[in-house]
């Protein structure tokens, strides 16, 4: 009896070592900070991406430090990036934005990975009036809303729609059939129905459009009655643990098409490691590609230093997200030099007011808040590596059709 | 008479938290007292009743998008919550008349699937309900401290009235019959309680309070998924805060529910990437140590009470 009375002591002491914590936690103020918050999907499925964004904000905020930090106003700030995880669970990231603004007192935010979680939380960032610079959301739902703090260095869906729906029908005129499978989720639904709208307006047919939920580990239906509409191009929307599932399941079933597209997975190299030779002729859109050339006044100054930092630093080449990330903060920067303060609302101004060159591409954004002045690449993975395609300044080959 | 005097000063002292705390602790609070709201809910169904249902996410669920669906038609804020919390009860009482015959890991298994079907089929619904991209909701045009003190005092109302609820409950027939039902509910049945109808009132209980949580929640956050609503850990988290604070009981649900996210708080600030871990590991030894949840160190500790099931 006494030994019971004696753990059931300790589990209370247990309790008040918790608490404790609890109160011997303060944020500690610092002089001259420049206070960016992050939320990230550090765990959970999506935690690939959310390791992303994290090594391209990493990244900026290292080099603008080495630079002596961030003049504005006759002040210079050190950049603090205050990360949180919200293990890839929505309500999650929106509650961490609110922490970050009310609790560590972040003047900046960076927002959550992809369109559903950056929607959600620009809902707080526009109630406190903290401008929120968003890599990785492109859907028209996010920025149709009238919202003045949120900004997004990916253009519009339809963007990484129409220039591939050209290709192909520039390239046969014989692809007529097309398949879709799209993820049941912001983006990627988002992204099919602008491709599906992009390869009508080409005069190609949809013969099946089918969804499947978040999260999915099987896709052997959809697979099969796409293989039983027999069609010639094969489009699927989603990230990079489905697709590279569905790339799998395609080629056990049998499911063949002349053209085989997929977004957004087969930009990052991960993709190409881990379904092998099944790469081979993929087509995809990607925002930003390190073969891009451009120069610009950012704190990195060209595309090319920004890959040699990179790689310094990580080793390999970086991808959209990264580079979008990392061009967050540089946009960011440049708006707070430019507005010579660190007020919110006035660098919110300023970034709405950006027109300038950058490593990452021209950034000006729309009056939703979206960038509305680069043209994003279409690439085909050839032996593992990426061809470029289109834009036509920078392509680096012809498309290349599959036997069926 | 002691239990509502209990329930009196809780409530006047939470009332008071937006003198003291900033947004995040008043959106803290706003948490606590909604999950304590489908802890208690849970409790009618399964701390009374002793049926295992997994079936809260499905309420919080129809309640978020019943709301979010009438406001996106045109209908007032207030029409919307107060519809909420009636699909979600009339909902329950038709799918509680077609499960509430199974017993044990059947019933759970049957409320279970509840929360996926209905996740599928707003998913399928792109047009009227958003499908995967989800629903808006307006956003109350006034001050930032304004909505968050709102929507705690809206919450902060429901757990008051669903608490209320639950005293009421626990002293009449209905929480006597339930009781007997999770004794021996045969012996109940040849007794001669209509246990099928007590058993689908329970479940009725368990779906109301969660509906208007889930309509409040969808306002609060202005913005609602399918996997966000209909997620499974709104299922569980409230059966292991009943199991904290005290199956059975009034007050241990709430309570539950408060020790349970502020250990996730606690957590979660001071372990970047491990946190899950570590709550799991905390849950692990609470529920080792204190099996019989938190309030019965209260009752140990004051053995001239008797237990206050």
């Amino acid at each position: 009896m006494l030994a019971i009375r004696f753990t059931r002591i300790s589990a209370a002491a247990f309790v008040a070592l918790g608490s404790a914590i609890l109160l011997g936690d303060g944020p500690a103020q610092a002089q001259d900070v420049l206070k960016v918050g992050a939320p990230l999907p550090l765990t959970g499925p999506l935690s690939p991406e959310g390791l992303k964004q994290k090594r391209g904000y990493d990244l900026w905020a290292e080099a603008a430090n080495a630079k002596g930090g961030i003049k504005a106003g006759g002040k210079t700030y050190k950049v603090e990036i205050i990360y949180t995880d919200y293990a890839s669970n929505t309500p999650r990231a929106v509650q961490s934005a609110e922490r970050m603004i009310t609790e560590d007192k972040v003047q900046f935010l960076f927002a959550p990975f992809g369109s559903g979680a950056t929607k959600a939380a620009s809902a707080i960032s526009e109630k406190y009036r903290i401008p929120m610079l968003a890599p990785s959301a492109s859907s028209q739902e996010i920025f149709d809303r009238g919202f003045k703090y949120i900004f997004s260095t990916l253009t519009g869906n339809e963007t990484v729609s129409e220039p591939i729906a050209k290709l192909v029908a520039a390239k046969s005129k014989n692809i007529k059939r097309v398949a879709v499978l799209a993820r049941n989720d912001l983006f990627p639904l988002a992204v099919a129905q602008e491709f599906e709208k992009a390869v009508k307006a080409q005069g190609m047919e949809v013969v099946t459009s089918e969804r499947y939920t978040i999260g999915a580990m099987d896709h052997s239906a959809a697979v099969t009655k796409m293989r039983s509409a027999n069609p010639d191009w094969v489009y699927a929307s989603g990230y990079i643990n489905d697709l590279i599932l569905i790339r799998k399941q395609m080629n056990d079933l049998g499911l063949k098409a002349q053209v085989i597209t997929m977004i957004a997975g087969p930009a990052y190299a991960e993709f190409a490691n881990t379904v092998g030779p099944l790469a081979e002729n993929i087509t995809s859109m990607s925002w930003w590609h390190p073969a891009v050339r451009y120069k610009g006044a950012d704190v990195f100054g060209s595309t090319e230093a920004f890959n040699a930092a990179y790689a310094k630093k990580y080793g390999g080449e970086a991808d959209y997200i990264e580079a979008g990330s990392a061009a967050c903060g540089a946009i960011l920067q440049m708006a707070i030099e430019k507005a010579g303060t660190i007020e919110p609302t006035k660098v919110r101004d300023a970034i709405a007011a950006t027109d300038a060159d950058t490593f990452y591409g021209h950034a000006r954004f729309n009056a939703g808040g979206q960038i509305n002045a680069l043209q994003p690449p279409v690439f085909q993975l050839v032996g593992g590596k990426p061809v470029l395609l289109w834009p036509d300044a920078i392509k680096t080959g012809e498309l290349r059709l599959m036997p069926k | 008479m002691r239990t509502w005097l209990v329930l009196f000063v809780i409530v006047l002292l939470l009332a008071m938290l937006p003198l003291v705390g900033d947004n995040y602790l008043l959106r803290l609070a706003t948490t606590v007292c909604m999950y304590a709201v489908l802890a208690q809910s849970w409790n009618f169904i399964g701390g009374l009743a002793g049926y295992p249902s997994f079936a809260t996410a499905a309420f919080f669920g129809i309640g978020a998008y019943t709301s979010a669906i009438m406001q996106n038609y045109g209908a007032p804020i207030v029409l919307g919550w107060g519809s909420a919390g009636l699909v979600a009860m009339i909902f329950a009482a038709f799918i509680g008349g077609a499960i509430l015959h199974l017993r044990g890991h059947y019933f759970a298994i049957a409320s279970l699937v509840l929360a996926e079907m209905l996740r599928e089929i707003i998913n399928g619904m792109p047009d009227f309900a958003g499908g995967g991209k989800g629903l808006n909701l307006p956003i109350l045009p006034i001050s930032v401290t304004a909505q968050a003190q709102f929507f705690f005092y809206a919450m902060l109302g429901l757990a008051l009235v669903c608490t209320a609820t639950a005293i009421v409950i626990h002293r009449s027939k209905l929480g006597f019959s339930l009781r007997c039902i999770q004794q021996n509910e045969d012996a109940a049945n040849i007794l001669g309680l209509n246990t099928y109808a007590y058993k689908t009132a329970a479940f009725s209980l368990s779906a109301v309070f969660v509906g208007f949580a889930g309509a409040i929640y969808a306002s609060w956050v202005s913005y609602i998924e399918p996997p966000d609503v209909f997620d499974v850990l709104i299922s569980v988290k409230p059966m292991v805060m009943v199991l904290l604070g005290g199956l059975g009981t009034i007050f241990g649900p709430a309570l539950g529910a408060l020790i349970l996210l502020a250990f996730e708080e606690v957590v979660w600030r001071n372990f970047l990437t491990l946190h899950a871990a570590a709550l799991g590991l905390i849950i692990v030894v609470l529920i080792l140590f204190l099996p019989n949840g938190v309030l019965s160190l209260w009752n140990d500790w004051l053995p001239r009470k008797k237990p206050a099931r």
